[in-house]
């Protein structure tokens, strides 16, 4: 009998140590559990707040935009001038949309080519100009945009005796955008493999041919993308155009023309004492979105294609 | 009786020295030392690669193979304190300070590299005309020409023959390496250095490589880098083998055929290394 006794024992022990064993297991994974969630319900609360503002946001632009938008006169006529007698006079923008447009191309003009050269130079050389040129465009992009439209003002309007137009305030955007330009080339340039760079070389390729044939090449999708960014960046802008285009009542593509500009136009009519001219604000905001959206959109889908092809 | 006795200790001396029967040289390197902001990296490299003969360089990891080999096309130019000592001669021609440009150089002096680097952005065709497009040969009818003439040298023609606009990538790693290797035969160079080429590739792949450059020797001096003491030996005519001296510089211990330093080495370290005792 005893001898049976004594064999149970460590068995019996061997079953307990194990049943501890398991519920302490058991006790830690239910403190893992609740600590889990715990972390998701605060994940997802920051979401949450995160993500109302910007749905509010959406909600509002079309809730208010989309009735405006909706008629095509919006697009085709010039602005409205409401009066005592007809108070609700609806017209269009159709002058901002075209200086929107002109403002955007005249600036991309003027910056893409300088920009993305200023760009491949700081990435291809190590001289203290590079350097210098560095530090200047990373401080421009930190600059208040008001300062560009200062500038532009200063110079193109007063000193060089252009006046109020579309050249003046696309030179404000061109100079805000090739900060954004220059860094994000810089940064694309840098990152195609130096394996490429030597390959070319090895082919008794010059310098200057290596840089213009494979490396521009292979960084031309980080570039557009910078590109499009700093365009998007200066479509947006009430600033810098503000004090230099002169907010035109024609529609004119003339670069020496005054224009008027989208963001510019949510300004001047929020501010408006007619309620028809502040009810259109929402559409201009509406219209200023998809112009972006479009933008990074046909980007996106040009970068890709260009990834795929490859 | 003296004399006698001195003249069979001169032959059995001069013997195993006696110069292998080779043919002329295409590069001959003199003292060579190449060196980063001071810092040597390797040193008193003297041999002759003999035309349309396999050079291996040999040894282990920083012995120098690669910064070696990079002094032969002057790619260490661009390195920013890297200098390099001692003669480097291409058909008699001092290549840092004779009558060469650098780019001319290059053009006579192909390389090939570690990993396969086509260039992305251009098809098939493009990348084997790459180099004498950068040099500007713009007639179609002579790309054209150059692009089968090098891609059939690098055994690639018949697999890409049908889809020459195709985007270089989409081939594999290893016709990406024959698409290398014809972008720098398309040159019509006199040496081809490589360095390392079949390292990123696959048994098979390699396979056809060490093919193509027993056929390539023909026509090109093959200067290679490698880590595969066996592709070595397969494939190499002489061979060059490098150390870590003490100062952590690279230096050439030895330089014979292929044969010898695998089977009859004259430097006990070279017999330990090829054996496998280290490295």
């Amino acid at each position: 009998m005893s001898e049976i006794i004594e064999l149970q024992e460590p068995v019996e022990t061997g079953h307990q140590m194990r049943d501890e064993i398991r519920q302490i297991s058991d006790r830690v994974r239910a403190r893992r559990q609740i600590r889990s969630r715990i972390m998701v319900v605060l994940c997802g609360t920051a979401f949450l707040i995160s993500a109302v503002p910007l749905v509010l946001l959406l909600f509002q632009l079309f809730d208010r935009g989309l009735p405006v938008v909706l008629h095509t006169s919006f697009y085709t006529q010039l602005p409205s001038t409401p009066t005592l007698i007809s108070p609700n006079a609806t017209g269009g923008v159709s002058n901002a949309i075209i200086g929107t447009l002109v403002l955007t191309l005249y600036a991309s003009i003027m910056a893409i080519p300088v920009g993305v050269l200023v760009g491949v130079y700081l990435a291809e050389s190590d001289s203290k100009l590079a350097a210098s040129l560095r530090v200047i465009s990373q401080t421009m992009a930190g600059a208040p945009s008001i300062l560009m439209g200062l500038f532009a003002f200063s110079f193109v309007v007063r000193d060089l005796g252009i006046g109020f137009s579309a050249l003046a305030g696309s030179f404000a955007l061109a100079v805000l955008m090739l900060p954004v330009i220059i860094i994000s080339s810089e940064i694309a340039v840098r990152g195609v493999p130096h394996t490429l760079r030597e390959a070319g070389l090895a082919l008794g390729a010059k310098p200057h041919k290596v840089s213009m044939k494979i490396v521009l090449p292979a960084a031309v999708t980080g570039i557009v993308t910078g590109i499009i960014l700093a365009m998007s960046r200066a479509i947006g802008e009430t600033a810098p155009v503000l004090l230099v285009i002169g907010g035109g009542y024609i529609n004119s593509w003339k670069p020496l023309d005054p224009v008027a500009a989208l963001p510019l136009s949510i300004y001047e009519n929020a501010k408006s004492e007619w309620p028809s001219l502040r009810t259109e604000v929402w559409g201009i905001a509406l219209v200023l979105v998809v112009f972006v959206f479009v933008l990074s959109l046909s980007a996106r889908m040009w970068a890709s294609r260009k990834q795929q092809a490859r | 009786m003296d004399q006698e006795f001195m003249a069979q200790v001169e032959a059995v001396v001069e013997t195993p020295n006696e110069a292998p029967v080779r043919g002329t040289a295409a590069m001959q390197l003199k003292g060579v030392a190449v060196s980063f902001h001071g810092r040597t990296a390797v040193r008193d490299c003297t041999f002759d690669v003999t035309k349309n003969r396999v050079t291996s360089l040999i040894g282990p990891s920083g012995s120098g193979k690669t910064t070696l080999l990079r002094a032969l096309n002057r790619l260490h130019d661009l390195t920013p304190g890297a200098k390099v000592a001692g003669q480097i001669l291409l058909e008699g021609t001092d290549i840092y300070r004779g009558d060469i440009t650098v780019t001319e150089l290059r053009t006579r002096v192909g390389m090939v590299f570690q990993r396969p680097n086509p260039f992305p952005t251009m098809s098939i065709y493009e990348n084997a005309v790459s180099g004498l497009r950068f040099n500007g040969i713009k007639k179609k009818s002579i790309l054209d020409e150059a692009a089968e003439a090098s891609l059939k040298s690098a055994a690639l023609w018949d697999s890409v023959q049908g889809r020459l606009k195709v985007a270089a990538s989409n081939l594999s790693g290893g016709e990406q390496q024959r698409l290398c290797i014809a972008r720098a035969l398309a040159m019509d160079p006199e040496v081809l250095l490589m360095d390392e080429p079949t390292s990123a590739l696959d048994p098979i792949a390699t396979l056809k490589i060490e093919e193509l450059m027993t056929e390539l020797k023909k026509r090109v001096t093959v200067i290679i880098v490698t880590h595969n003491m066996q592709q070595a030996a397969r494939i190499s005519d002489d061979c060059a083998f490098l150390l870590m001296g003490e100062d952590r510089a690279g230096e050439l211990i030895e330089f014979e055929t292929t044969e010898k330093i695998f089977n009859n080495p004259i430097d006990p370290r070279t017999l330990d290394y090829t054996l496998g005792r280290f490295g």
